[in-house]
């Protein structure tokens, strides 16, 4: 009984507080819009990479709305936790389309909850769907068979460019033999199978594939495995969480210190939790940020606000997600719907568009020349990012090591050689 | 195929420490606790908590120890996390535990503590966040006990096993030659019967929970020291350790030794039959292989 | 306001279906006294039985046999009864917290072939590109929800009927007998293995519709839909709404599945925004508090098994 009574007041406490915050937040608003376009979110807040994920798409959103929001209106992105749980994905996703009349949806996160909203949800809707992460390689025949209606879009480039990638790194290095260690999920799988045909393609012995579970309590089997098979180096498609306790098992089994990570694994805490000291030999791949100084305001301005830099899964797709999706919105103007905004799309990211930045300054810009008639090509986190007709993105690559602190690049792959690279491994 | 064996013992030592907390309680209250994992995680946490309290207090104790990679500060905090966790145990008991028993069955209680598992995995994940977090950034190497075939232990990994069978014999010395433990073992046969003969039996349900969230703090730290402490810990672990108990037999010390070593050799010999993609699903093939042979587990008694 | 009316129709179509599985489960546990751990392994196999039956053709895996849906859709409740009735000669001996882990570790075994077996179901990137039926003929839009709800809540109803009905019957009797007291049913020469098995089979047969219009509504499936957690969801929908109850177990249905997705939305929309990041947790944590409050002020469920006596004893004065 005590238990319901304190839920309720809980509730009250909670929606009491909220009112008092939302009062004290839009009296002091710069430039005060007096009308709201609402965007969804459903993403994993609840998992440890999924909540800064969602952070960096409600930064955009901010930075958004000091420019003085979308076709005059501020933004508000309601966010909605995915629990990882496709049914309660959905249903968020369709509260969010048909309750707060979303025509732009973020998300989601993983395949297995992005397919069915977009199946159930956004085609039905007509609503946009901007995937910061989904990697299944699912999506690219769905649209394939013209089922997206070309209404989904994901900034998270194919993982046949990451794989790829991977494979040279090896070459480059000189590699004989490499065993693979993978998150046994849509991504991971895609990956594993993917780079172990380039490796054959290049003449490397994969030694060994093991899938990494979720949730186990030791990874020491799969490590004691891919050890047995005493290759030059390790490939490692996890998460931060898996991918510090399989290297630092790795490591303390005596493992090669010879390593290539996955962009993934692009994360302070993978970095922190390791010890530099042992990942002087680890090389990482990841698409290229543009070589502009915008993108260094980028990080600088993610730095600012959040005190780390921008490294961690996903955080940068999300941020470009979000981005394009409110540039599109910003194109497409005032009360347009989900598909209207889907068309302008290729307007935001037109490669013979005006370049702006990935910041307040930069939407403002964009706002204008939108204004104007012109198309704009947006200079991204990830790099200028450009779709496919089926929503995908290809993107130039970088190599990179861990230093101090942060990581640098090593190596830059435009995307005629990233393609190149590809083609010859057929 | 060496070096599973003994990955699975020492991986093992901390599921029959858990096991061992798990198959007194079950044993003596008569149900599945699904939240008793969690006492593992509240047990990792706490010390983790009193880890960084001691490193401030008592900096000189903060070396590590010989090989080891737990520290003077951590030895403290264990001793310290096993008095929190185990007096959580006997307010989460006294909260909601004991209630349920009074007006509800034995399923009741099997879902409290599902909701209640809920409830400490989340708070642990609100209050101190989704990250990983590690006593120690050191990586400790593995001694190579012989090099053909390769065979490498971790000496964290041994200090965890030997400090385990150092607790089961002390505990079943305790539970078989002591008046006490013989009272405790009263209270599981017959609650009512013991009550005639004398025994207080609030006194030793308290003292049940006590030696439950005991045993099970020591289990986090261990699992923490040898591997990373998240607040999915508990979630992570009640499958095995739950492996563990029903293997050995419900209310088998002994068998809570020998179960969580079954569970972890088998998790380890079974990368090298199966594709590594269906490792979670060991635990259960063991129980099911187990039960269908011995129905009580390997030492479990049948039930009144 | 008819965005509302949208989302309820969604929402009913999901709680409905949620509500199929639980009658399925009341029969095991609430009449029964099964405890079945194993729920999302039964309903995962009627999901990826109904799809990859009725689905298009997938490059390398098992599909493409385009059956017409309803018997795509029996086929996925065969496919449920055939994994039920294996895993029941296995264990259904067993005493019920033993069987309540055995058939735990069935389910996670299923997800863990699913989502490896890529020949099979598509590994982890499930099956997709399934078409539901008369999709073609009536678009996707709010009138083919309404007609699609309305099937659902017609199978709905003849599946209540029909335990009601079984419930009802000498099989019922026998459930019941068995359950309270096995020695005395099988001194009058009943068999209670056999008549576990059968209700267990057709209670995991029930769950495999449930799977199978699962499956169809989201035309997709994949190892996510089929983890523990669906498991713990459908239990709490029983234990809610009154195990040995049908009516109990519907409402249940209603009522977790409307407050899980209730909560969120009102974290979503009432939380301040500092707390927006951590509403998931938080959902957690209200849902364990209703859990552990429901337990702890009504544990037989809001809606308890009313017993049909047939027969009052006298008592000679």
């Amino acid at each position: 009984m005590g238990v319901l009574n304190m839920k309720r007041c809980n509730r009250i406490l909670v929606s009491t507080l909220g009112v008092a915050m939302g009062l004290a937040v839009s009296g002091g608003a710069v430039a005060a819009q007096d009308c709201t376009t609402k965007i969804g979110a459903v993403l994993p807040t609840s998992v440890d990479w999924g909540r800064p994920i969602a952070e960096t798409a409600q930064f955009v959103v901010d930075q958004v709305n000091e420019a003085g929001g979308v076709a005059g209106c501020n933004v508000e992105m309601v966010l909605r936790d995915s629990q990882v749980d496709p049914k309660i994905g959905v249903d968020a996703a369709k509260a969010l389309v048909d309750l707060d009349g979303v025509q732009v949806l973020l998300g989601a996160v993983s395949s297995g909850v992005s397919m069915p909203i977009l199946t159930s949800v956004t085609v039905p809707g007509n609503v946009l769907q901007m995937s910061c992460c989904s990697s299944s390689t699912a999506f690219t025949k769905l649209a394939e068979e013209g089922k997206t209606k070309q209404l989904f879009f994901r900034t998270f480039a194919t993982t046949g460019v990451q794989a790829a990638v991977g494979a040279k790194v090896a070459k480059d290095r000189g590699y004989k033999s490499v065993a693979i260690l993978y998150k046994n999920d849509d991504w991971g799988q895609d990956l594993q199978n993917l780079i172990s045909k380039d490796f054959k393609a290049l003449g490397i012995i994969v030694t060994s594939a093991t899938a990494i579970n979720d949730g186990q309590p030791s990874y020491r089997a799969e490590v004691t495995s891919a050890l047995s098979g005493n290759p030059d180096a390790l490939y490692l498609g996890l998460y931060p969480n898996e991918g510090t306790a399989a290297v630092r098992e790795w490591l303390s089994l005596g493992g090669t210190q010879n390593m290539i990570v996955a962009n993934s694994l692009k994360s302070d805490e993978f970095r922190d939790n390791v010890g530099l000291q042992y990942l002087g030999k680890t090389f990482g791949t990841d698409t290229a940020s543009p070589r502009v100084a915008s993108a260094d305001s980028f990080v600088a301005a993610y730095e600012a606000k959040f005190g780390s830099a921008p490294n961690g899964p996903g955080l940068a797709n999300s941020y470009d997600a979000t981005m394009i999706a409110l540039l599109a919105m910003e194109a497409a103007g005032k009360d347009a719907t989900g598909d209207q905004i889907a068309t302008q799309v290729a307007r935001v990211t037109d490669p013979a568009g005006t370049p702006v930045t990935a910041d307040s300054a930069g939407f403002s810009t964009a706002r204008d020349v939108l204004a104007s008639g012109s198309n704009v090509m947006y200079q991204g986190a990830t790099g200028n990012v450009r779709f496919d007709e089926n929503g995908d993105v290809s993107a130039p690559a970088v190599v990179w090591k861990f230093v101090e602190g942060s990581v640098e690049e090593v190596e830059y792959m435009s995307l005629t050689d990233v393609d190149d690279f590809i083609a010859s491994l057929k | 195929m060496i070096q599973h064996l003994l990955d699975g013992i020492l991986v093992g030592a901390v599921l029959s420490l858990g096991a061992a907390g798990l198959t007194m309680v079950m044993h003596m209250l008569r149900f599945a606790n699904f939240s008793h994992a969690e006492l593992l995680s509240i047990g990792a946490y706490s010390a983790l908590v009193f880890d960084a309290l001691f490193k401030g207090i008592l900096p000189v104790l903060a070396a590590q120890i010989g090989l080891l990679s737990m520290t003077g500060t951590l030895a403290l905090s264990m001793v310290f996390s096993m008095v929190t966790t185990g007096i959580s145990a006997v307010i989460f008991d006294k909260l909601i535990f004991r209630r349920v028993r009074e007006k509800g069955e034995e399923l009741s209680m099997v879902f409290a503590s599902f909701g209640l598992a809920l409830i400490i995995r989340n708070a642990i994940s609100l209050i101190f966040g989704l990250q990983t977090k590690l006593y120690s950034q050191d990586i400790v190497f593995a001694t190579v006990l012989s090099r053909e075939p390769l065979v490498l232990v971790k000496p964290d990994q041994l200090a965890t096993l030997g400090i385990t069978l150092a607790i089961i014999l002390l505990l079943h010395f305790i539970l078989s030659r002591t008046t006490f433990g013989y009272a405790l073992r009263a209270v599981a046969e017959n609650q009512s019967l013991a009550q005639v003969n004398g025994i207080n039996l609030q006194r030793m349900i308290v003292v049940v929970w006590m030696l439950g969230g005991g045993l099970a703090a020591l289990a986090g730290v261990f699992y923490g020291l040898n591997n990373q402490i998240t607040p999915v810990i508990g979630r992570d672990l009640v499958l095995p350790i739950f492996a563990a108990t029903i293997v050995g037999g419900i209310g088998s010390i002994y068998g809570a030794l020998l179960g969580g070593f079954v569970v972890g050799i088998a998790a380890n010999l079974a990368v090298m039959v199966l594709p590594s993609g269906y490792s979670p699903s060991i635990p259960f093939l063991i129980i099911i292989a187990v039960l269908l042979i011995r129905p009580n587990g390997m030492f479990g008694m049948e039930r009144t | 306001m008819i965005g509302i009316v949208s989302y309820l129709v969604f929402l009913a179509t999901v709680a409905s279906i949620l509500a199929i599985a639980v009658l399925g489960l009341n029969l095991q546990w609430g009449n029964t006294g099964l405890f079945n751990g194993g729920v999302a392994a039964f309903f995962g196999a009627g999901a990826y039985g109904t799809l990859i039956l009725g689905g298009g053709p997938q490059d390398g895996q098992l599909g493409g046999f385009g059956l017409f849906y309803p018997l795509a859709l029996l086929g996925g409740m065969a496919t449920a009864g055939l994994l039920a009735w294996g895993v029941g000669i296995l264990t259904l001996r067993l005493r019920h917290d033993y069987l309540a882990i055995s058939t735990f570790g069935i389910a996670v075994a299923f997800e863990n072939l699913m989502r490896n077996a890529q020949w099979l179901g598509g590994g982890a990137q499930g099956l997709h590109g399934f078409e539901r039926p008369l999709h073609a003929a009536l678009g996707d839009g709010f009138l083919y929800n309404i007609l699609f709800l309305l099937c659902v809540l017609v199978i709905l109803v003849l599946t209540y009927r029909f335990l009601e009905t079984l419930v009802a019957s000498p099989f019922g009797r026998q459930l019941r007998a068995i359950r309270e007291d096995e020695t005395a049913a099988r001194s009058l020469g009943k068999v209670p293995t056999r008549i576990r098995l059968t209700a267990f089979v057709t209670g995991c047969v029930i769950l495999g519709l449930a799977g199978g219009l699962y499956g169809t509504f989201y035309a997709f499936v994949s190892p996510q839909d089929i983890l523990p957690t669906l498991t713990f969801q459908i239990w709490a929908m029983l234990i809610v709404g009154g195990a040995g109850n049908n009516k109990g177990a519907v409402l249940g249905a209603f009522l977790i599945w409307g407050a899980w997705t209730a909560s969120g939305w009102a974290l979503s929309r009432f939380a301040p925004i500092e707390a927006q990041l951590y509403t998931g947790s938080i959902q957690y944590i209200l849902i364990g508090l209703v859990i552990v409050g429901m337990l702890l002020w009504r544990p037989q469920g809001l809606l308890p098994e009313r017993l049909v006596v047939s027969q009052t004893g006298h008592t000679k004065t």
